[in-house]
């Protein structure tokens, strides 16, 4: 599937976007959660977030799903090594140019075994991933599935790539490597 | 650093990740942790936000735009904006007691009220800004050489700006009307009405290039002397704080679990921050921060694409980027397969002295 260099005009409300997810990810949908905040005087929502949590393997037919109600604007990527596994947050949002107030973010929440530290890389769907996948590689180990470009973009050239800096177990950095600011 | 401090140390943090756009770090951090602790803000803490972002927007364009004039040459118009400049910086020291990290921004609000006398001063500055701030327009919009410099440089079709996640007046300068302001309207910008400023609403049609974005940019700083205007006539009273007593403020992020996006339409484009907080913890679980330059820069390959050197500092300028220690580029001839490091200082002669052709000089 190719980009699609154009946004949508027609938005859906979060309730049809969330129907979407349930449907295209079914067992693997883990968690997922609407947010909205209320702003303005008088209140109210004109601000949504979409958070979904959900097995792996589900990773690319959702995002190809949500492609085709939007381009699926990419923010930018988080993660944290939480014991088992790394979870990995990819930040998106859809309808960014719809008009007032109907941009709706969207978190894909995806825990990866520490045993199998890999999925699939978004370049070629969504070229803007490339810088964040590169850092989720060297902070947090991931191994993105078609990422073409693997060099370092925060560490220096001389960076020693058996450690990760974002970790909490042995791979993450000993005391040593750690250069206390006063 | 972040993981050894609460919530409330780490704004001061936040606020120094830049000395342009601190406050807009600042409302995207303290967004997340609000949201990750479902914390609701009063509305007048909202208008006060709104009004400090900008503020910093006027203070950021105004900048960009003298920076960008020094790049080719234009020393005239550089020393225009940094005279402009001093008003607005002046406003918010007036506003906060501070030119830079102006300390205003907390967790369930703000920690300055608008007195009237503050009003009073933005008012004052709004007139200024009306009054002086065309004379600018002018020079950088009706100069031949200005023009010569910047059209047709360093384009970014619309389509490349959609794919790439381009943010902010580099993506509005190829067109897309993409601004959260507008679409995901946060603080008090639901009530204010903002429309993304686009060069197609100005000339009729975009290029995507390095006047596009400047266009951008200026246009917004008129942009934001009505916003102004409209947050100093409607800010409702009511408190500023959702829960004055830190204590307790700290007490209920303690009490929090979860994970938060804050995410603002900051001047170079969207600003976000994604926060953890874990129960039962003093201190952010994580914290992942993403400046607008770390999406915009992952368009400049297209950007510099059959571009002389010459033009690559004001290339590299157009985005705004907020990288504080560049200083050289590897510049490489696949053809020939040589690669040389352009110093700073010579990029931006080749830049300066093109203009200097260009003149005749």
């Amino acid at each position: 599937m190719t980009c699609r260099p154009e946004y949508v005009k027609e938005c859906k409300c979060p309730d049809e976007v969330m129907n979407c997810i349930r449907e295209t990810l079914g067992e693997s949908l883990l968690d997922i959660e609407l947010r909205e905040r209320w702003d303005g005087c008088p209140r109210r929502v004109l601000y949504r977030d979409i958070w979904v949590r959900f097995e792996r393997g589900a990773y690319l037919s959702l995002v190809d799903r949500l492609r085709t109600i939007d381009f699926l604007h990419f923010h930018v990527m988080s993660g944290n090594d939480d014991g088992d596994v790394v979870t990995l947050n990819v930040h998106c949002s859809l309808f960014r140019e719809a008009g007032e107030g109907h941009r709706i973010g969207i978190t894909l929440s995806v825990p990866i075994p520490k045993n199998d530290l890999s999925i699939a890389s978004l370049g070629s769907r969504i070229p803007g991933t490339e810088f964040s996948e590169r850092e989720m590689r060297e902070m947090l180990g991931i191994h993105f599935e078609g990422l073409v470009n693997t060099n370092l973009v925060f560490l220096p050239e001389d960076w020693d790539e058996e450690i990760k800096p974002w970790r909490r177990d042995e791979t993450g950095p000993s005391p040593e490597n750690i250069r206390e600011l006063s | 650093m972040a993981r050894e401090r609460n919530p409330i140390q780490v704004i001061y943090l936040a606020e120094r990740i830049c000395g342009i756009c601190s406050f807009s770090h600042i409302v995207a951090f303290v967004r997340a942790v609000e949201d990750a602790a479902k914390i609701e803000v009063p509305i007048r803490a909202q208008y006060i936000r709104s009004l400090v972002l900008e503020l910093e927007r006027i203070h950021s364009h105004i900048l960009w735009a003298g920076v960008a004039c020094y790049t080719f040459g234009y020393d005239s118009a550089f020393n225009l904006g940094m005279l402009l400049r001093e008003k607005v910086m002046d406003v918010l020291e007036a506003l906060t007691g501070n030119r830079v990290n102006y300390g205003v921004g907390t967790v369930g609000g703000v920690r300055r009220d608008l007195t009237p006398k503050a009003a009073a001063v933005v008012r004052e500055m709004i007139a200024f800004y009306r009054r002086e701030f065309e004379t600018f327009l002018d020079v950088v919009t009706e100069d031949p050489i200005a023009k010569a410099r910047m059209r047709n440089v360093g384009v970014l079709s619309p389509e490349d700006a959609v794919t790439y996640c381009a943010l902010g007046p580099t993506a509005r300068g190829s067109g897309l009307r993409v601004d959260l302001r507008h679409t995901s309207p946060y603080e008090a910008y639901g009530d204010l009405g903002v429309k993304p400023v686009v060069p197609q609403d100005y000339t009729g049609e975009v290029y995507g290039d390095v006047y596009d974005r400047f266009l951008v940019r200026v246009m917004e700083v008129i942009q934001s002397l009505d916003l102004l205007e409209k947050i100093v006539d409607g800010i409702p009273e009511g408190p500023i704080t959702w829960e004055p007593k830190l204590p307790k403020v700290l007490a209920s992020l303690k009490a929090a679990d979860g994970t938060g996006w804050g995410i603002i339409e900051a001047p170079r484009g969207d600003d976000t921050h994604i926060v953890k907080l874990t129960k039962g913890e003093d201190n952010l679980t994580w914290w992942k921060v993403r400046a607008p330059t770390y999406s915009n820069a992952v368009s400049w390959p297209l950007m510099f694409m059959n571009q002389e050197i010459a033009d690559a500092p004001l290339i590299i300028n157009s985005i705004d980027p907020c990288i504080s220690c560049m200083e050289r580029i590897l510049v490489s001839d696949e053809k020939i397969g040589r690669s040389e490091i352009v110093t700073k200082a010579q990029m931006m002669e080749k830049c300066r002295e093109k203009t200097r052709r260009l003149m005749g000089a």
